[in-house]
């Protein structure tokens, strides 16, 4: 039986095969994109949103219900009445708790209850900055921010909530917090940061540069420029948000009337004048370029964060080179690189693919194709020898483009990868970068 | 494979994984013609045609990003498409629907003297014969010998398509072609058409 080539194949006509075409198009697309959801960081908020409806919708059936017949089901304990209010105007303030020293920017209204032994700072909206004793046995003291709470035993951090609406800005400078949010608990520990967007963080010079964002034995300053409070564009000194119309900022907190007495001791102290703005810091050298070749692209501009020009940052740090094939044409050399990475495996395959990367970028100008290679490597040789390298061009591309989302999935990929590497800082500079 | 064509495949598998049509338009055309033929040799002519080619596609493309660029891309590809017809094959208790067989007078086809029309018959006729035959293997076999005698790939080849050693690759094939023997040695036209593999097909 020899039959090979034998059975003439019926050709599919025209039409039917741009029907399929058209199907296959969409659907492939569809699962792409169905992919890349999977892979995206966020993919663990839609079953927390989920969880949240459902906690939410069972509150409303609560509601609705009414008390529980039971008797033996206790019913919910009053909301604690709070036993201080503060609204500072354009002054920032001081107010000692006895538990804590809170420090509050200009316009930041918050409240301070103490349910069950702990007690509770709750946050309207602005900036508090708490310097919080060991509690020891007691409970601990939370402050609530929206919908995150930060729970602390001992330590010096700040809060900052912004207009109250938006994002919630927690950092630490000494000790350890947990920040509870959407039922998720993160560990913020000194020189880390944690925001809502972008969860946990390190801070920029580490826990020495956030000390100096805070006040404390510092003495107080300015709320940092990449705050939310400082980003909020419809936020004006003295802004209304949250403000009772007809109802002026006190300079001094407010007690609440039905205070215990054991804060009636507290006294609040108001600086008499705004708070002198910190010094910024040094910023870094620009660097040479290290691969000797400018790149394209032009710097960023946006990005809120005086302490550092992050495209100087993002240049300063080493490029890997490409193979060095004494090829003089980019052209010529791409060629040789492809019929490597073709024919050979291991390490000289992908630092063939590494090398297209580079001399797409650095050669030819072409960062689109300069990525689509560099994506290619990390697919096909992950943990190989120049793994991080590609990754680290990825981020020095995309972000050199501009601070986007591409740049902060690099960054934060990079961050990843290579958590002890010498750019993973400025990659985390980058994964916050606007 | 060049290097070239190898390079060039991987960096379109990666344009099609973030869903650029183009990228994935592009895929499908350089792929379709053999697939198509890969399919249509194991599984014969039939209706289904068109959705397993389109079946095949989506599951290539949903499965692409597993694809590590160890193999080459179209090996991978045809992979995948035999594994759908391996499933199409299981998934049908009834024999695939071929086009029916015609009553042609088996004597005046197979004569020495018969014309090109009546080879051409013949050869349609012991075609549709020859996949009767396979309808009545199984799923496993049939694709070894498909694949290693009407597609032309060989054993190694076929064995890594299908998942099986060689050894049991070369067994399912050496039974199948028994298989066909047998069955050609009582029918005249397939005898015919299995026969006359050194005669120009018109």
């Amino acid at each position: 039986v020899r039959l090979a080539g034998r059975i003439p194949v019926e050709p599919l006509d025209e039409e039917r095969l741009t029907q399929i075409e058209r199907r296959v198009v969409a659907g492939a697309v569809d699962a792409a994109v169905r992919g890349q959801q999977l892979r995206a960081p966020g993919r663990l908020l839609a079953p927390l949103i989920a969880a949240a409806a459902i906690a939410a919708a069972a509150a409303v059936g609560w509601a609705i219900r009414g008390a529980p017949e039971d008797p033996q089901v206790a019913a919910p304990a009053p909301a604690a009445v709070p036993e201080l209010r503060v609204q500072t105007a354009p002054q920032r303030s001081v107010v000692d708790i006895g538990d804590a020293r809170i420090e509050s920017d200009p316009d930041t209204a918050f409240a301070v209850t103490r349910p069950r032994g702990g007690v509770l700072v709750a946050v309207a909206r602005g900036k508090v900055e708490l310097e919080v004793g060991k509690r020891g046995d007691r409970p601990p003291l939370v402050v609530r921010a929206g919908d995150t709470d930060v729970v602390v035993v001992g330590t010096r951090f700040s809060v900052d909530y912004g207009d109250g609406s938006g994002d919630v800005d927690v950092r630490v400078t000494e000790g350890v917090v947990r920040v509870v949010h959407l039922q998720q608990e993160t560990r913020v520990a000194a020189g880390q940061a944690w925001r809502t967007r972008t969860g946990l963080i390190a801070m920029a010079g580490g826990p020495r540069a956030a000390g100096a964002a805070l006040s404390g034995a510092g003495g107080p300053t300015t709320p940092g420029a990449d705050s939310p409070a400082a980003r909020a564009p419809d936020r004006a000194p003295g802004g209304d948000a949250g403000r009772e119309p007809g109802h002026e900022p006190t300079h001094a907190p407010t007690w609440g009337t039905d205070a215990p007495g054991m804060l009636h001791d507290r006294r609040a102290a108001v600086p008499d004048a705004p708070a002198p703005p910190a010094p910024p810091p040094p910023r870094p050298a620009a660097p040479a370029h290290p691969a000797g070749h400018e790149p394209p692209h032009p710097r960023p501009a946006g990005h809120d964060d005086p302490r550092l020009d992050l495209g100087a940052a993002i240049r300063a740090q080493h490029i890997e080179p490409a193979l060095d094939l004494g090829e003089p044409s980019p052209a010529g050399a791409i060629t040789r690189y492809y019929d490597i990475a073709a024919h050979r495996s291991g390490d000289e395959a992908s630092q063939a693919f590494y090398s297209i990367a580079w001399v797409r970028y650095f050669r030819q100008d072409n960062p689109a194709d300069a990525l689509q290679a560099l994506d290619a490597y990390v697919r096909r040789f992950p943990g190989g020898k120049q793994y991080r390298a590609a990754l680290w061009l990825r981020v020095r591309i995309q972000c050199l483009e501009r601070f986007d989302a591409a740049c902060h999935a690099a960054a934060y990929t990079y961050l990843h990868e290579a958590p002890d590497a010498p750019a993973a800082h400025v990659a985390e500079l980058l994964t916050q970068a606007e | 494979v060049t290097a070239v064509l190898y390079v060039e495949d991987v960096l379109l598998v990666d344009r099609c994984l973030t869903g650029e049509p183009a990228a994935t338009r592009e895929l499908f055309r350089r792929h379709r013609g053999r697939v198509h033929a890969c399919l249509f040799r194991v599984l014969g002519g039939n209706r289904d045609m068109d959705d397993l080619l389109q079946e095949a596609f989506l599951q290539v493309f949903r499965s692409l990003r597993s694809w590590r660029a160890e193999a080459s891309l179209a090996t991978w590809i045809d992979r995948v498409a035999v594994r759908c017809a391996y499933r199409h094959l299981s998934q049908r208790q009834r024999r695939i629907a071929t086009d029916p067989l015609e009553d042609h007078d088996a004597g005046a086809l197979t004569a020495p003297d018969a014309g090109p029309g009546a080879r051409r018959q013949l050869a349609r006729d012991g075609v549709v014969r020859l996949y009767a035959v396979l309808d009545e293997l199984s799923p496993a076999a049939r694709l070894a010998f498909t694949l290693h005698e009407l597609d032309g790939r060989s054993v190694a080849e076929t064995a890594e398509l299908v998942g099986s050693s060689v050894a049991a690759t070369k067994l399912r094939v050496w039974r199948a072609r028994k298989r066909v023997e047998a069955a050609a040695a009582a029918d005249p036209v397939l005898r015919e058409f299995v026969a006359s593999h050194d005669r120009e097909v018109p």
